[in-house]
């Protein structure tokens, strides 16, 4: 009765009590932070009023290529921003859902009806959550939007280069007398504007612009100082050194390439920031400025780059293999080349900014492309090699053949009127060039690296073989991976830039990368490069993580606890096969590889491969067995069959056993469990030696006995227990036979033991005039045929004789046999 | 022979050699990781995803028990029970019951 009103009063506390807990938990979960949505909202609103403006932007500078990769960027962040302002809502959202998960789904008709307050709030976190997804709505849409705006920019800019390609202009109205006026007219301009910022340089900002300059003169010169300080050696060509390796000679182009081009990048670079951070500049003229610096940095960096590669003053150190007065002349050209296109770029900075008609700029990127044509094809018609009869060669074919197109193209393109196109394929020509020379002169490095013995001349690897253990082959693998991850470098390195020189954009060689990454879908089938190599890593990474543990457990563990090797053995063994097949397990699913699809075919091909892999498995088997059951471990000296000999190594599928004629016999394991096998050193190396010794009849049998037992406990390495033994074994044909039987500590000493114990026998035996009887050769005497009998008489009566005599034989055998009498059969040894 | 006499010695190269080679590619691994977002479909029947991903809304159908990647640089996503969220492309969205879990 007592428990029953216990019960009730439980039950009704329960019920009364749980919406309670469950209204202080909703109390405390509505106090969201109110102004989310409201913060959000505002957000979006700024972000789609600046989509709007970028949009009416790209209306009006639709021809302006630069302009429409800034607005380019900057829609690319409004849509991270718009992405982010989204993101705000993502913990407000996991905490309504959990909210409505505990809050259940609303009751059924039929059942009873909750409280109002869940209701309530159910309803509110309802309303909450589709106000919260009405504004990420809004951000989808914005993102929607200003996806498709980068696009429309990508059609717009792949049609503006179209157009400069394609775009024709009339050359006879561009190349009036009337350009000479003009050009005079924006020469006078540019001079006016310049002579100005001078004069106002001088006079306002004098000291800033001497401090400006001195300060990057100090920098560049402290980098082309510490630069040949820290490089010195491989940065200078040395003219004393008669025949330099090829590999210096690479050095020595690439550093004296890139040494001096820094110091001047870095010289001009910190100009123009210091003459920014002083506000020396003024007007356009920091722009003027920008080109003019670019202009230097790439025609000194073209300068070094031929100067370094044909080095016409050093013909020992030249790369290419040319002729002294050809190098000189290929480095003028070059050199006019890049002069002429970077002061075409720096022009046509200044006709922008000048404003000046389009006349100028068509006569201008005329001149210049007709002149890079030209250079072009003479380099091309140059003969810089000498043949062994001294007649010049000309370059290669394909060579020769490439750059007179390319000259031909460009001169008549600019002579159509296709102007762009012509700028174009002249500004890609130097550029283009320029990378693929350089990543040409690293592919040859890098070969020379991979040769045999290359790497090891490096100063480098004179470094690693002096301060490290690395030995000749180990240099040489290092050089061959050094070669490889050159090469590889030259390719990520280099076909991006080529790419990006070409009008690719970073997100397209990003596209593509991605793609090739995640996965080429062929069919059903996906090849994901990523998700392969990460398999190999993973199993590479298990691999080694293995041996490790082996490593350690063999070493630190097992050695230390003073384990049996055998137990040592199997256990390494075993860890290290389960090892490898976790980490291939592990590789496999890292890959991407689904297991259970391969189960289907392992089902469908379990029953060939076991029939066709019967002796493999079983020998698998058998080898694990051998690992548990450890019947001889490595070292130990066993019979098996026909072989006898040492075990040297057990692995899964055959047994390693060394011969004392040392022939390795790989015995496969399934033979050593389904057969006897003998061992020698099972437990211990116990074992017993018999050694048999006759003495003549007649001798003091007794006296033997002694002596021989003598002989054998005198022996330093025959056991005292179990006692040697001495067996009167045989009442021989010649001699009485005795056999000591010694028991050895190891059996593996038998032969030493079995030797002295001779020895010592003959020794003593001859000193107590014991013979031992050796057994006589028997003596054959070979009959001889005698002559033919002449006398006919004498073989009648010889042949009556003998017959007389084989029949008193018969009677006297019937005789014996009715006698009884059986011969019986000899005894068994 | 020298390699018999100082074993340890002539190991050392090409196992430092693999050491390097091992640490590269770990790197390399741990670095290219995480590229993209992964959707797990708990369910034992197929549910569809709406991916808003640059300039369009795609349907993504995961059958049962399917894991896909998709999303690498930031995508709206409309879940099985219409909720919308936004992803960063380094999550894994896990659907059971028809919910679909931010994780």
């Amino acid at each position: 009765m007592f428990f029953r009103l216990l019960r009730l009063v439980l039950l009704l506390a329960l019920v009364v009590s749980a919406p309670l807990s469950f209204g202080a938990a909703a109390q405390g979960l509505a106090q969201a932070p109110a102004g989310l949505v409201a913060d959000q909202q505002k957000i979006l609103q700024d972000l789609t009023t600046k989509t709007d403006n970028l949009e009416k932007k790209i209306q009006q500078d639709s021809e302006d290529d630069a302009s429409l990769v800034d607005i380019r960027l900057q829609l690319e962040e409004l849509s991270r921003n718009s992405l982010n302002s989204a993101l705000a809502f993502r913990p407000r959202l996991a905490e309504i859902n959990a909210r409505l998960d505990q809050l259940g789904a609303p009751p059924a008709a039929g059942q009873p009806p909750e409280p109002d307050i869940v209701t309530a709030e159910r309803q509110a976190l309802a309303s909450e959550k589709a106000e919260i997804n009405a504004v990420i709505a809004t951000a989808q849409n914005l993102s929607i939007r200003v996806s498709g705006l980068i696009d429309r920019i990508g059609n717009m800019r792949s049609e503006l280069f179209r157009n400069l390609l394609t775009k024709r202009y009339v050359l006879s109205d561009a190349l009036s007398p009337e350009v000479v006026s003009d050009a005079h007219e924006e020469f006078t301009g540019f001079y006016k504007a310049v002579s100005s910022w001078l004069i106002f340089a001088f006079k306002f900002k004098f000291q800033a612009v001497l401090a400006a300059t001195l300060m990057a003169l100090v920098l560049a010169a402290v980098l082309l100082v510490g630069g040949r300080r820290l490089f010195g050696r491989v940065f200078e060509a040395d003219p004393g050194v008669e025949d330099p390796s090829y590999l210096s000679r690479l050095s020595v182009a690439f550093w004296s390439t890139l040494l001096p081009t820094l110091a001047v990048g870095a010289f001009l670079v910190s100009t123009v920031f210091f003459f920014n951070y002083y506000n020396v500049l003024r007007g356009d003229i920091g722009v003027f400025l920008n080109a003019l610096v670019a202009v230097i940095a790439v025609v000194f960096c073209v300068n070094r780059l031929t100067n370094a590669a044909l080095e016409p003053q050093l013909p020992n150190w030249r790369l290419i293999p040319v002729e002294t007065g050809p190098a000189r002349w290929l480095v003028r050209l070059t050199t006019a080349m890049a002069v002429v296109i970077g002061v075409n770029n720096f022009l046509s900075v200044v006709n922008d900014k000048m404003g000046s008609p389009l006349s100028v700029t068509i006569a201008r990127s005329f001149v210049a492309t007709i002149v890079v044509g030209v250079i072009l094809i003479l380099m091309g018609l140059l003969k810089p090699f000498k043949a062994s009869d001294g007649t010049w060669r000309p370059w290669p074919t394909w060579l020769r053949y490439t750059s007179v197109a390319l000259g031909l193209f460009t001169i008549a393109a600019a002579l159509l009127g296709y102007i762009g196109l012509a700028i174009f394929v002249s500004l890609q020509v130097v550029v283009t060039g320029t990378i693929l020379v350089t990543a040409y002169i690293g592919f040859l490095s890098a070969r020379a690296i991979g040769e045999e013995g290359g790497f090891a001349d490096t100063s480098i690897g004179r470094w690693l073989s002096a301060n490290s253990s690395y030995d000749e082959t180990a240099l040489d693998q290092l050089g061959l991976v050094v070669g490889v991850a050159i090469n590889l470098m030259i390719v990520l390195v280099f076909l991006p830039l080529i790419l990006l020189m070409w009008g690719f954009q970073p997100g397209d060689i990003q596209a593509w990368g991605y793609k090739l990454a995640t996965g080429l879908t062929i069919g059903s089938v996906t090849i994901s490069v990523t998700g392969i190599l990460t398999g190999v890593v993973v199993f590479i990474i298990g691999y080694f993580l293995t041996r490790w543990f082996q490593g350690w457990l063999d070493g630190s563990v097992m050695a230390r606890g003073k384990v049996d090797t055998g137990v040592r053995n199997s256990i390494r063994l075993a860890v290290g096969y389960a090892g490898v097949a976790v980490a291939a397990l592990v590789g496999v699913s890292a890959a991407g590889i689904d297991l259970s699809n391969l189960a289907l075919v392992a089902g469908a091909l379990s029953l060939g491969i076991g029939f066709g892999l019967q002796n493999v498995v079983s020998n698998f088997v058998s080898g694990l067995i051998l690992l548990a059951e450890r019947p001889f471990k490595v070292g130990d000296w066993i019979v098996a069959g026909d072989t006898t000999g040492t075990v040297k190594k057990i692995s899964v599928r055959a047994t390693e056993i060394e011969t004392f004629q040392r022939q390795s016999v790989i015995l496969p394991n399934s033979n050593l469990i389904n057969n006897a096998v003998g061992n020698w050193t099972h437990r211990n190396k116990l074992g017993r030696v018999d050694i048999k010794v006759g003495v003549a009849y007649g001798s003091d049998v007794k006296r033997v006995h002694a002596l021989l037992l003598e002989i054998a406990r005198s022996h330093p390495l025959v056991l005292k227990n179990p006692e040697p033994f001495v067996l009167f074994a045989n009442f021989g044909a010649a001699a009485l036979d005795f056999e000591i039987r010694v028991f050895l500590a190891d059996v593996l000493n038998g032969n030493v033991v079995q030797n002295d114990i001779r020895f010592a026998i003959l020794d003593i035996f001859s000193s107590e005039h014991i013979e031992i009887p050796s057994t006589p050769r028997a003596v054959v005497e070979t009959k001889k045929h005698e002559a033919w009998p002449i006398d006919d008489d004498k073989i009648e009566a010889e042949f009556a004789e003998r017959e007389l005599a084989e029949a008193e034989a018969a009677v006297e055998k019937k005789r014996l046999a009715k006698s009884g009498r059986k011969a019986r059969k000899p005894d068994p040894d | 022979m020298p390699c018999e006499m100082q074993q340890r010695r002539c190991e050392t190269p090409i196992l430092q050699m693999w050491k390097s080679l091992v640490a590269a590619i770990t790197f390399l691994a741990v670095g290219g990781s995480a590229f993209a977002a992964s959707a797990v479909n708990k369910d034992t029947e197929t549910r569809t995803l709406i991916v808003t991903e640059g300039g369009g809304k795609t349907e993504l159908a995961l059958a049962a028990g399917e894991t896909v990647e998709f999303c690498p640089n930031g995508c709206f996503v409309t879940l099985p029970n219409g909720d919308l969220e936004a992803l960063t492309g380094s999550e894994t969205v896990e659907i059971s019951g028809g919910v679909g879990r931010i994780k």
